[in-house]
């Protein structure tokens, strides 16, 4: 009994104590996120909500999706909110960071960091910190995606040519070496140019480049399960194909899985910033870091530093976090 | 050896004509085709009437063999992907109505400047990397390995644009006025003797070589670190330990096992080289490959991004199968294993 106890229980998926190190990165990440989905709630120029001569308004929210209404009295929310007297009926509650991607002041053109604007102000005096969240919301709308999709596809036939040896394996390796050979950078530049200035081209193109590992990856390792005792033991008790594949192989691929949807994501977000860089990044994306990159280097020849190191710094800060975190989750499977 | 050398050719017709599909698939998806696309670029002409503007559109895809002459109904899909091959097979990227000569003169023109900079980048790469890789392997663990490994981690994650604008203000821009920043000869070198224009040349060099180098130079000494390593915990190695040998001799055993695999790498440091190209030539406005493929994408210009994306896919199949083969006469394990 207690043989085939020991035969039937799968490799248990994660026996290494979680390490705070880890934990640390993913919370990074999930606020990462947070704050790029809630990008329009954090940073902006309009209140999160206000109440004008007794009526209540959610003008941040609005812009979440959509574009945010007019301000009271012919005048900006800004402007009016900086003109409300202290002991007025009227209140507002502004967002945690009080200026907007695209909000301009001349007055505060190429502002260095000061107490008030953290990390400077651009040409037109929009703010360099309200510019880098509102970036983050391209890390989500387009890294994210593309890197969900890449893995989903890479998944789901990975899985199929590693339990179908014969014709779905040779499929689908064939698949694979077929968009290996693109050089990805190059094959970005080929479809954007055709496919515009679209994000849902740009999504698909990533996603098409990410699929491949996920494939290698998934495939490789049910090739090497597929013989493991437990799994014949389950064929044996009648369970079905499917079943087999998402309950008892899958989550033991999970932790890698993840290593590569983390690779996947860094080069995500060096692919779209160097397209920005090279003038070919999405046309709808307000304020990506590549954007904000190639117009901050083009200053800080004539001494402007903060418009190129902060950008930079975001960019390079999140990469080697996902670097990190795909280092963490591998050794996590390496013991 | 030459069985599954065959194979492995035999499987290359399949792939190939895969790449050359998805190339196609991409340009025939495209939602403004070309002839719409030239229309447009000749706006200020008269094409405001709209009828006219439908004639000038049909006139190109006549020119770009999209249509059939004479009825004016657009070809079906295989149709269309067969005869694009058929000009593919011979060279030729476009429709009938393109200038084949005067793409490949740009192509042959472009092609020494690249080759120059991914050639000089790899030799700086492996020069540096796999020593480095080997000493960090031999110290597995030690402080000196973590410290640099974590530096090569950090490195992983800076993307090469970034890189080459930190060295272009730094270099020749902002603080140290000494690199040449643009193009590989300067204004008026042509009336200077050999060697001053040699030291010319090399001067524009080194920025643009020490950028493309750096991305392939920390993955060999990534690579080779973790191989090295694994390499020194093998039986073999404590075996000869044991037997008396010279502790030199070991680590030279110790250094081959675990350098060979660097062979199996060049598969995949060609599609970064690639990418690096297009890149740093266009940041430090050489003329190759990579500037080429940037203004054709920026003129939305159809045959030469084809041509540039077939050669550069060709280019890595190419890189991949060599480093299989390598890897099969290197490593005797793999080639008897299959």
């Amino acid at each position: 009994m207690t043989d085939v106890a020991n035969i039937v229980v799968a490799p248990p998926a994660a026996s290494v104590p979680r390490s705070p190190w880890r934990q640390c990165l993913l919370w990074f990440w999930v606020l990462l996120l947070a704050i790029g989905v809630l990008a329009p709630l954090v940073a902006n120029e309009v209140p999160l909500m206000a109440r004008v001569e007794g009526k209540w308004s959610f003008p941040a929210f609005a812009d979440l999706f959509g574009r945010p209404g007019a301000g009271p009295q012919d005048l900006s929310w800004k402007q009016w909110w900086a003109r409300l007297p202290a002991d007025s009926e009227d209140l507002a509650v502004m967002p945690p960071w009080s200026f907007g991607p695209e909000e301009t002041d001349v007055t505060r053109a190429r502002l260095r960091p000061t107490m008030s604007h953290w990390l400077g102000c651009d040409d037109t005096g929009r703010d360099v910190l309200a510019r880098l969240i509102h970036g983050l919301r391209t890390i989500v709308w387009l890294g994210v995606p593309a890197v969900l999709l890449g893995a989903f596809i890479g998944t789901l036939l990975g899985a199929w040519a590693g339990c179908r040896a014969g014709i779905a394996d040779v499929v689908v390796a064939r698949l694979v070496e077929v968009f290996v050979c693109f050089p990805p950078l190059l094959f970005l530049l080929f479809v954007s140019a055709f496919f515009g200035d679209s994000r849902l081209g740009l999504v698909l193109v990533m996603a098409s480049v990410f699929w491949t590992s996920f494939a290698r990856i998934v495939r490789g390792e049910v090739l090497s399960l597929r013989e493991r005792d437990f799994v014949h033991v389950a064929r044996g008790l009648g369970v079905s194909e499917w079943r087999l594949v998402t309950r008892h192989l899958l989550p033991l691929v999970r932790s890698q899985i993840g290593v590569t949807a983390a690779f996947c994501m860094a080069s995500a977000v060096v692919a779209e910033s160097t397209l920005s860089v090279l003038g070919l990044g999405p046309g709808d994306v307000a304020s990506s870091w590549g954007t904000m990159l190639r117009q901050g280097s083009d200053l800080a020849v004539v001494g402007v530093w903060h418009l190129w190191l902060f950008p930079a710094l975001a960019i390079v800060g999140v990469v080697v976090s996902c670097h990190l975190l795909a280092d963490r989750l591998r050794a996590r499977t390496a013991v | 050896m030459m069985r599954w050398l065959l194979v492995r050719l035999a499987w290359l017709v399949v792939t190939l004509f895969g790449i050359t599909f998805v190339t196609f698939a991409v340009i025939d998806l495209a939602p403004v085709d070309r002839a719409e696309l030239a229309v447009e670029r000749s706006a200020d002409r008269d094409f405001t009437d709209p009828k006219k503007r439908e004639e000038a559109i049909l006139r190109f895809r006549v020119q770009y063999g999209m249509v059939d002459p004479v009825t004016h109904a657009p070809y079906p899909s295989y149709v269309r992907y067969g005869r694009w091959l058929g000009n593919a097979v011979r060279l030729r990227f476009g429709g009938p109505g393109d200038d084949h000569d005067e793409l490949w003169r740009r192509l042959a023109a472009a092609l020494p400047v690249t080759i120059w900079l991914g050639g000089l980048a790899t030799m700086l790469a492996l020069l540096i990397g796999v020593p480095l890789g080997a000493w960090l392997g031999l110290r597995a663990g030690s402080r000196a390995d973590r410290v640099v490994s974590t530096v090569l981690l950090v490195g992983t994650g800076v993307p090469e644009f970034l890189l080459a604008t930190l060295l272009l203000l730094a270099f020749s821009a902002a603080w140290l006025q000494l690199l040449p920043a643009s193009g590989l000869r300067s204004p008026g070198s042509e009336h200077w003797t050999f060697v001053w224009q040699l030291v010319d040349f090399a001067k524009h060099l080194v920025l643009p070589v020490v950028v493309m180098a750096s991305g392939p130079c920390v993955l060999v000494s990534r690579f080779v670190r973790d191989s090295v390593a694994r390499a020194a915990q093998a039986p073999f190695v404590a075996g000869m330990r044991a037997l008396g040998v010279s502790p030199p001799v070991v680590r030279a055993r110790l250094l081959r096992h675990g350098c060979a695999p660097v062979a199996t790498l060049v598969g995949s440091l060609l599609p970064m080289l690639v990418g690096g190209s297009i890149v740093i030539e266009n940041l430090f406005a050489l003329d190759g490959l990579g500037h080429l493929a940037v203004q054709a994408a920026l003129q939305k210009e159809a045959p030469m991004l084809m041509a540039i994306v077939v050669i550069g896919s060709l280019v890595t199949l190419a890189s991949f199968v060599l480093s299989d083969a390598l890897h099969r006469v290197l490593d005797a394990r793999v080639r008897l294993s299959r």
